[in-house]
């Protein structure tokens, strides 16, 4: 316990003892916090986005003439377990009436004797997929029924927003990895500098018999303070941001931005964390191999 | 090249610069492996020890180096105490262990001094004390003496005397062959490769 108290002490006062580099080190990381949080916030409401579209997105599915109301109800049920499919919606040849009318304001019976309005069924795909929602499966395993007469979507807006949508994530994913590689690297560099200037400490550490591990720990504590401070200089920064400039996005965009502070500084927090850790315990391991 | 040191043993390792003594001391606690032979401490073999054992050697072994490696970003007591925390030894044995060292080398109401603030003799005693603290099989002492001046030199080979009649075995490398001799220690003599003894 005094041993883990001592190793401890020795990180904090590290970050004391080497005010430049710990700056540099904390800069480092709020720079690529702010950037990857920014992203996190832009990619959580570009979601939203894609789910308000993916909402609008409709099938229709019309039956043929003579297929009986049982058989139907039956079919919309089965539509409803399909992979990607969120809801259904049954419009009975009645239902098809009824909407005739109040659309037009006349009974389709009165203007052509009979109804000709087939039963349908509306389907509503999937909002939350993190992916490109891909409709054609949906739709050819509608078409699939020898019951089913026509399938109407709007295939080519769906896979243009989808594929653009793709792309975005694609996108982000790619440049996020990017910056926190990057960052690795920095943050490595940076406490190289410590561990340099500390090599009389190293040395003398392990010739009174230090374990690698324990020669280790001080830079890999001091490493992981550096991410902590850096993620919660970056959490404050963006919502700081989030909060003076959400007003100007409303009144431009009639979007609210969305966001729950606590999940983006624990995310943030962690990520901090996990680049230090990762960033300082590359620097000391090669030096101390 | 064969040199044995017993338990409790005080020897001196003489030779000119350049002769190989920091070398021997090297292979001793093992920062330098040997090409040929073995080096054999307690129950550490350099043939046998697996790297990862050898910080636990160097918790037997106490050394004294000529430019002391002290840290001077902290003061006399967090030196001393480096090599306990280091074993694991909680915060109440690590004060009183350190006071008990500072006060056989003398330096006692030293502890909050800086290395900085501390004479070359000072900061050598510091250095046995540090070596010492851990209660070590042996002390390598290499060349203690080459920045003092003859009397503190004296008086540093003075105090490892006392501490080896304390029951510590003490190898002490040096190029000063006027220091050391008629003491009555074992001289071994390091001279193109191999070793004299008397």
């Amino acid at each position: 316990m005094d041993k883990m108290m001592f190793l401890l002490s020795e990180g904090v006062k590290n970050l004391w003892r080497h005010k430049l580099t710990a700056f540099t080190a904390i800069f480092s990381s709020f720079l690529t916090l702010v950037v990857a949080g920014s992203l996190l916030v832009v990619s959580q409401n570009t979601n939203k986005v894609i789910e308000y579209l993916r909402d609008k997105y409709k099938i229709e599915v019309f039956f043929k003439d003579g297929v009986a109301e049982e058989r139907i109800v039956e079919l919309v049920k089965e539509f409803k377990n399909i992979n990607g499919v969120r809801s259904t919606t049954l419009i009975t040849k009645l239902d098809a009436e009824r909407i005739f009318k109040s659309q037009f304001g006349e009974n389709i019976l009165d203007l052509v004797g009979y109804n000709p309005l087939p039963a349908s069924c509306v389907v509503n795909v999937a909002r939350r997929q993190a992916s490109k929602l891909n409709v054609n499966p949906i739709i050819n395993r509608i078409k699939s029924y020898p019951e089913v007469d026509e399938v109407s979507y709007q295939g080519r807006l769906i896979s243009r927003i989808e594929s653009y949508y793709q792309k975005f994530v694609q996108g982000m994913t790619t440049i996020l990895i990017l910056v926190l590689v990057i960052s690795v690297f920095i943050i490595s560099n940076t406490v190289r500098l410590t561990i340099y200037a500390k090599k009389d400490l190293i040395q003398a550490l392990q010739l009174i018999g230090a374990t690698k591990s324990f020669v280790k720990a001080p830079f890999i504590i001091e490493g992981v303070f550096h991410g902590l401070f850096g993620a919660l200089f970056a959490s404050a920064f963006i919502i700081g941001g989030l909060e003076f400039g959400s007003g100007i996005i409303y009144s431009v965009t009639r979007l609210r931005v969305q966001y729950d502070p606590f999940i983006l500084i624990g995310i943030l927090s962690s990520t901090g964390v996990l680049i230090s850790y990762l960033g300082s315990s590359r620097a000391i391991s090669r030096f101390l191999k | 090249m064969n040199l044995s040191i017993g338990d409790n043993e005080y020897a001196f390792l003489i030779g000119p610069t350049g002769s190989g003594k920091t070398t021997l001391l090297r292979l001793i606690y093992m920062d330098l492996m040997p090409q040929v032979g073995n080096v054999v401490v307690d129950q550490y073999d350099s043939k046998k020890i697996k790297p990862r054992k050898i910080p636990y050697l160097r918790r037997k072994i106490g050394m004294v180096f000529q430019n002391y490696h002290l840290l001077n970003d902290r003061n006399l007591f967090e030196n001393i105490a480096l090599p306990l925390h280091v074993i694991g030894y909680t915060r109440d044995e690590i004060a009183d262990r350190v006071i008990e060292s500072l006060e056989e080398v003398g330096l006692e109401g030293k502890s909050e001094h800086y290395p900085e603030e501390l004479s070359g003799g000072e900061q050598q005693r510091a250095c046995v004390a540090r070596a010492l603290v851990k209660d070590p099989d042996i002390i390598l002492a290499d060349e203690p003496t080459g920045n003092l001046d003859p009397v503190t030199s004296f008086e540093l080979i003075k105090l490892l005397e006392e501490i080896n009649r304390e029951g510590t075995a003490i190898l002490m490398a040096s190029h000063n062959y006027n220091l050391i001799k008629g003491r009555g220690h074992r001289i071994v003599e390091i001279q193109n490769g191999s070793l004299r003894q008397s």
